[in-house]
């Protein structure tokens, strides 16, 4: 009788959250030989059991393609994900295509109260590209969408 | 009384739910103003960032080779004309070339100890030029632009650029015979 009962609070919907993002600003890359990344540990919440979850990310080049435009030239980045919190490196993403099997360590929406962050998200300029770039403000946007896997 | 037990727990499972969301509300309503977009909780979930960078103005010139006037002719003017590759980033592709000897003050001359002769410089825009514009030591012959595509024109054309050297008859004509003469000529470019 316990397990039906508590059976009927697992029944609850499949929810995610990706939360605690950040813009991300390189500035004025000096040094157009090395590659240059920033990294920031963001809040990626799921309540299915096994805390599970895909993550697709699509920027906002044409066809969703990681680039950066100054109105006459791109700029391409990298996207790696990591499902733990204060990572510098992960699994390279590639623009609309999910990153299945990622599991959440956060215990609450939005990791608030202090709890368990979880997931790193780095953005990487190569040095391949930005030593042949052109010159100029390159800006562009990255969505990042999560569901329960 | 198990039933009891895992209703209440439900309820209080509850509470805490809506006591963190009432909390993640004030957090948010209280913290800084971002561009970046934070998800909601929901079947899927998106947010969005903005990524921002500078990229400053810049020039690379290579392809350069040394120049070496061998056994001239001293009744027929000297000259060694070489394509070289200069890239520019800015939106244009212009860019600025200045030629600078190791002579005295910069000047274009090769030497033997005390023994000087002297020698011009001329630049072109585009490879496979026999010609082009003179260059004074140490001035900036601006607007010209670049063809490259790759800052060491490894892809697109290989060359984008002439450098012409020469040493007039009447100059070889002053120089000792057998004597070698040497010198080193700089140049810089910068981007437009």
């Amino acid at each position: 009788m316990g397990l039906l009962a508590c059976g009927s609070a697992a029944a609850q919907a499949q929810q995610v959250q990706i939360s605690n993002l950040s813009d991300v600003g390189f500035g004025a890359i000096s040094n157009l030989q090395a590659d240059i990344s920033q990294s920031q540990t963001v809040c990626a919440f799921s309540n299915i059991l096994s805390a599970r979850y895909s993550i697709t990310a699509t920027g906002s080049g044409t066809g969703g393609a990681f680039t950066l435009t100054n109105g006459a030239a791109n700029l391409a980045y990298d996207v790696q994900w990591n499902a733990l919190a204060n990572q510098t490196s992960g699994t390279a993403l590639s623009p609309g295509t999910a990153l299945t099997g990622q599991v959440s360590g956060a215990v609450t929406f939005g990791c608030t109260l202090g709890l368990t962050s979880s997931g790193s998200l780095t953005i990487i300029l190569r040095a391949a590209t930005l030593s042949s770039a052109a010159a100029g403000n390159f800006s562009g946007t990255l969505s990042l969408m999560i569901a329960p896997n | 009384m198990s039933w009891m037990s895992c209703k209440s727990a439900n309820r209080l499972q509850k509470f805490h739910y809506n006591l963190l969301i009432a909390l993640t509300t004030v957090i948010a309503l209280g913290g800084p103003a971002e561009a970046a977009t934070q998800g909601t909780a929901g079947a899927t979930s998106t947010g969005s960032i903005s990524i921002t960078a500078s990229v400053p103005n810049r020039t690379q010139i290579t392809g350069l080779s040394d120049i070496s006037f061998a056994n001239a002719d001293p009744t027929t003017v000297a000259t060694s004309t070489q394509n070289d590759c200069v890239w520019s980033n800015t939106a244009t592709k212009g860019y600025s070339i200045k030629a600078t000897g190791s002579g005295a003050a910069g000047a274009f001359t090769l030497a033997n100890g005390g023994l000087t002769v002297p020698y011009s410089v001329q630049w072109s825009q585009s490879s496979g030029q026999s010609s082009g514009t003179n260059l004074t030591a140490g001035t900036a012959l601006s607007g010209q632009v670049s063809t490259a595509t790759t800052p060491t024109c490894s892809s697109g054309p290989s060359t984008t650029s002439s450098l012409i050297v020469s040493i007039a008859s009447s100059d070889l004509q002053n120089m000792v015979a057998a004597t070698s003469y040497t010198g080193s000529l700089t140049l810089l470019v910068t981007p437009q």
